[in-house]
């Protein structure tokens, strides 16, 4: 007879793996960032939506002789003792940088809200847009990630020049063991507090829905810097102060940046389309068929210089009856039927389309290793977004005004064997977005990180070719992208080389 | 090689019908590969093969849907149609031992949608690997009762598009383990079985970039879970030297919730589960030569094609 041993050690381990459970998705580990300098001159930085950092003025400290400072020192002593695992993790996860933190967490929020009306089969219905975020598509996005680097980056200059005005010495300077690593930057205003709170009246306005869970966040960031031993509660407070008074102006660019009558209720594409100056026109490939997606996110306010920007609007493409459209419109359906699986991955990884962080978020996502490897503190940190992201809105911008300038159809409207690797996005093709964003990017941080240029250069051009390989875009949307974008790279770079950062 | 196991000690009409027997196994086995949506490694059954005999068999399927589940709701999507899936599949068994058994198996895949812009999706599959153990055999009286243990693994033979609503496969590697109980009484016999298929990670061809409520760190990168499933089937019929009928019932369960199908969605986080029933007849040609054909219909199922399926092929024992 059999021992019954080995069947019942079998049927054990099967009822141990049904046991198991597994998150979805898996979370990586971030190590802390070591900036490898204090940039003692920021508070001299060209800020942005502030004409200097001398607008938001902040009060001088008491000084660390005072017994309130004293005070409060101890108990920043005495509570790192006694810090809860919970504070634990909070100063672990904020450690990583406030700036990427809060880049990470507007990530989350596009990629919750960035959803466009769908439309229920079963009922035929279109479902309609959230009422306080009928935004969804790439401009959308791009602005988010534009409008919070700009809050941040304005919210440090001021809080840098604070620092080295008062000069009040950093904690771990009077003998305070932080419990993880703290930048050697005098610490009256808190840059985290300055950060959480600008990043969350940010946000907040961005994303009305979301302003309880934004204010919890907030609070922990900004209490994790006390449970850290980075700051005591009047460091803090004072950082709080600068992004109050800071917020406001931001707000007053986002109301009048045209971005809300980018959705176009009153339909002026159908007279823009029946004018448009090319031989055939776009129309919607969904069925059934819906408006683009924000058509006059083409008039949307550009950071630099608007007029050097559409200047460059490029001509219309060859026209659908020529011989070099023909052989373009040929070449996507060839790519269309015999895609190679690197052709597919090189599409599925720059999409980026409906329901995600959308492409400007990969390249937010990208900067965030190149920030870590340079070793960037706070306020270089919130430079290097503050420069890709406005780039990346405005490259944004220019590719939606052209698109609704020319209406060009999409492949697939001309040639409907040609089938898509990807999603496509409910605009007309010409010029591409992913070809005139994703060089823009590469162009930014490429002046920031020289080392990687090669490797940036080339990402961008895959990013370019990516809609190509798709089967989403001719091939002359994506040079015409790539030239604009590059142009509105150096753009930015030039305003980069102006900024007061050496 | 005794065990107490003398009956199987067998005369060549035994052998013959135990032929039969693991002919119609085979037939279950690659019954349930071709799924598009990517399976187990396969459904068994009580049928041992017997040592040192093996069989070869090859299999055609044809499965549609024109509607399928985004959770479990009922959805139809003109901009997908029907998709239409064939599969030919070869299947190889063979007996290591009187009471251990080797099936390995490969299907080849061609999955297409009739609307929209999906592209048609073609190529090998998953190859795959068991082994199954008859644990116990009782005699009670005329009839016989036996438990079963199956472990198998499963991996893609390329790497195929799995992050798509028409593909060929879930693209994970896969652990299977199993055990059932085959029960038999002359023609008649019952066999259930449970088993827990543990699906490992996918490299999608992105970073993962939606938006997960549970997601605190979206620095995630570009592997992501596939949730493991159970699986209870049960299947009753007749089966004699010259063919064998019979009806099942198949119900997969996601062990984790995972995600439904989406915009932005990784398809291979998504939960899948489905009840399919179906039906299976053999026929023995003549010698070694069968064939066998299938039908089989998903009831309900969750983020995938609710479809019907029908396949046919032909038996050899070697």
């Amino acid at each position: 007879m059999k021992t019954i041993l080995t069947p019942i050690l079998l049927s054990s381990l099967l009822i141990w793996l049904a046991g198991c459970t597994e998150p979805t998705i898996d979370e990586g580990i971030l190590p802390f960032n070591v900036p490898s300098s204090v940039d003692a001159d920021g508070g001299n930085w060209r800020t942005i939506v502030l004409k200097s950092a001398a607008d938001i003025a902040v009060p001088q400290p008491l000084p660390i002789t005072s017994d309130t400072y004293k005070t409060e020192l101890t108990a920043i002593k005495n509570g790192i003792l006694a810090s809860t695992p919970e504070q634990n993790t909070a100063v672990n996860y904020w450690a990583v940088g406030g700036v990427v933190r809060w880049n990470q967490i507007a990530r989350q929020l596009v990629a919750k809200y960035n959803v466009p009306p769908g439309y229920d089969y079963a009922t035929g219905q279109v479902s309609p847009a959230d009422a306080a975020n009928p935004y969804a598509g790439p401009p959308y996005a791009a602005r988010i990630y534009a409008l919070l680097s700009v809050a941040q980056y304005d919210a440090l200059v001021v809080a840098w020049r604070a620092k080295y005005q008062y000069n009040r010495p950093s904690l771990e300077r009077q003998g305070v063991v932080a419990r993880v690593p703290i930048l050697d930057v005098p610490s009256y205003p808190s840059e985290d507090a300055a950060i959480a709170e600008a990043s969350c009246q940010m946000l907040a306005y961005l994303f009305p829905n979301e302003v309880n869970w934004l204010k919890a966040k907030a609070t922990e960031h900004k209490k994790s810097r006390l449970w850290a031993g980075a700051s005591v509660p009047s460091d803090i407070k004072a950082g709080e102060d600068i992004a109050i008074a800071l917020a406001p102006k931001l707000v007053e660019r986002a109301r009048n940046d045209r971005f809300t009558a980018s959705t176009d209720p009153a339909n002026t594409w159908q007279a823009a389309l029946v004018k448009a100056p090319y031989n055939q026109t776009w129309k919607s490939l969904e069925i059934p068929e819906r408006p683009p997606i924000l058509p006059l996110a083409g008039n949307v306010k550009t950071w630099y210089d608007s007029a050097a920007i559409f200047r460059a609007l490029p001509t219309a493409p060859p026209a659908t009856t020529s011989a070099a459209f023909q052989k373009a419109l040929s070449e996507v359906r060839a790519l269309s039927d015999s895609r190679t699986r690197e052709q597919w991955r090189i599409a599925s990884y720059w999409e980026n389309g409906p329901n995600t962080y959308l492409l400007s978020g990969l390249w937010n996502f990208l900067a965030e290793d190149l920030i870590r490897q340079g070793g960037q503190n706070e306020l270089r940190t919130a430079r290097t977004y503050a420069l890709l992201n406005r780039a990346m809105q405005d490259a944004t911008t220019a590719t939606w005004r052209a698109q609704y300038t020319y209406f060009v159809p999409r492949p697939a409207q001309l040639d409907p064997a040609i089938k898509t690797a990807t999603t496509m996005l409910n605009t007309p093709s010409y010029v591409a977005d992913r070809a005139a964003v994703s060089t823009a990017a590469a162009t930014v941080l490429a002046y920031l990180f020289p080392d990687e240029a090669t490797r940036l250069s080339a990402q961008a051009t895959e990013a370019s070719l990516s809609g190509l390989y798709s089967g989403t875009q001719y091939r002359f949307d994506n040079e015409a992208g790539a030239t604009w974008g590059t142009l509105i790279g150096q753009l930015a770079v030039t305003g980069a080389k102006a900024d007061g950062v050496k | 090689m005794l065990k107490g196991k003398g009956y199987f000690c067998v005369t060549s009409a035994d052998f013959m019908r135990l032929l039969i027997y693991f002919t119609v196994a085979l037939l279950f086995t690659f019954a349930h590969q071709t799924h598009a949506q990517g399976l187990a490694p396969g459904i068994l059954d009580g049928f041992m093969k017997g040592q040192r005999k093996a069989s070869l068999a090859i299999m055609a399927s044809q499965e549609t849907y024109n509607t399928y589940y985004i959770n479990t709701t009922e959805t139809k999507n003109p901009n997908l149609g029907t998709v239409t899936t064939q599969a030919l599949t070869v299947v190889g068994t063979y007996g290591l031992g009187y009471d251990l058994d080797l099936i390995i198996s490969a299907p080849y895949i061609r999955t297409e949608a009739s609307a929209g812009y999906f592209p048609k999706q073609e190529g090998l599959q998953d190859v795959s690997g068991t082994l199954r153990w008859e644990a116990f055999d009782y005699k009670l009286g005329k009839t016989r009762l036996s438990w079963l243990f199956a472990a198998g693994y499963s991996m893609p033979m390329q790497e195929y598009v799995s992050d798509a609503m028409v593909r060929l496969g879930y693209g994970s590697k896969n652990l299977d383990g199993r055990t059932m109980l085959h029960y038999k009484a002359g023609p008649f016999f019952i066999t259930g079985q449970y088993g827990y298929i543990r699906r490992g990670q996918v490299t999608l061809d992105h970073v993962v970039n939606n938006y997960d409520p549970s997601q605190l760190n979206p620095n995630s990168g570009m592997k992501v879970n596939v949730p493991d499933v159970t699986e209870l089937i049960v299947r009753t019929g007749l089966v004699t030297k010259r063919a064998s009928l019979d009806v099942w019932g198949q119900q997969q369960t996601p062990r984790t919730e995972g995600t439904n199908i989406g915009p932005g969605i990784p398809f291979p986080t998504n939960g899948v589960g489905f009840t399919r029933v179906g039906t299976t007849a053999w026929l023995k040609l003549f010698g070694k030569v069968g064939i066998t054909a299938t039908a089989s219909t998903i009831l309900s199922g969750r983020n995938t094609g609710k479809s019907t399926r029908v396949n046919g092929g032909l038996v050899l024992g070697l």
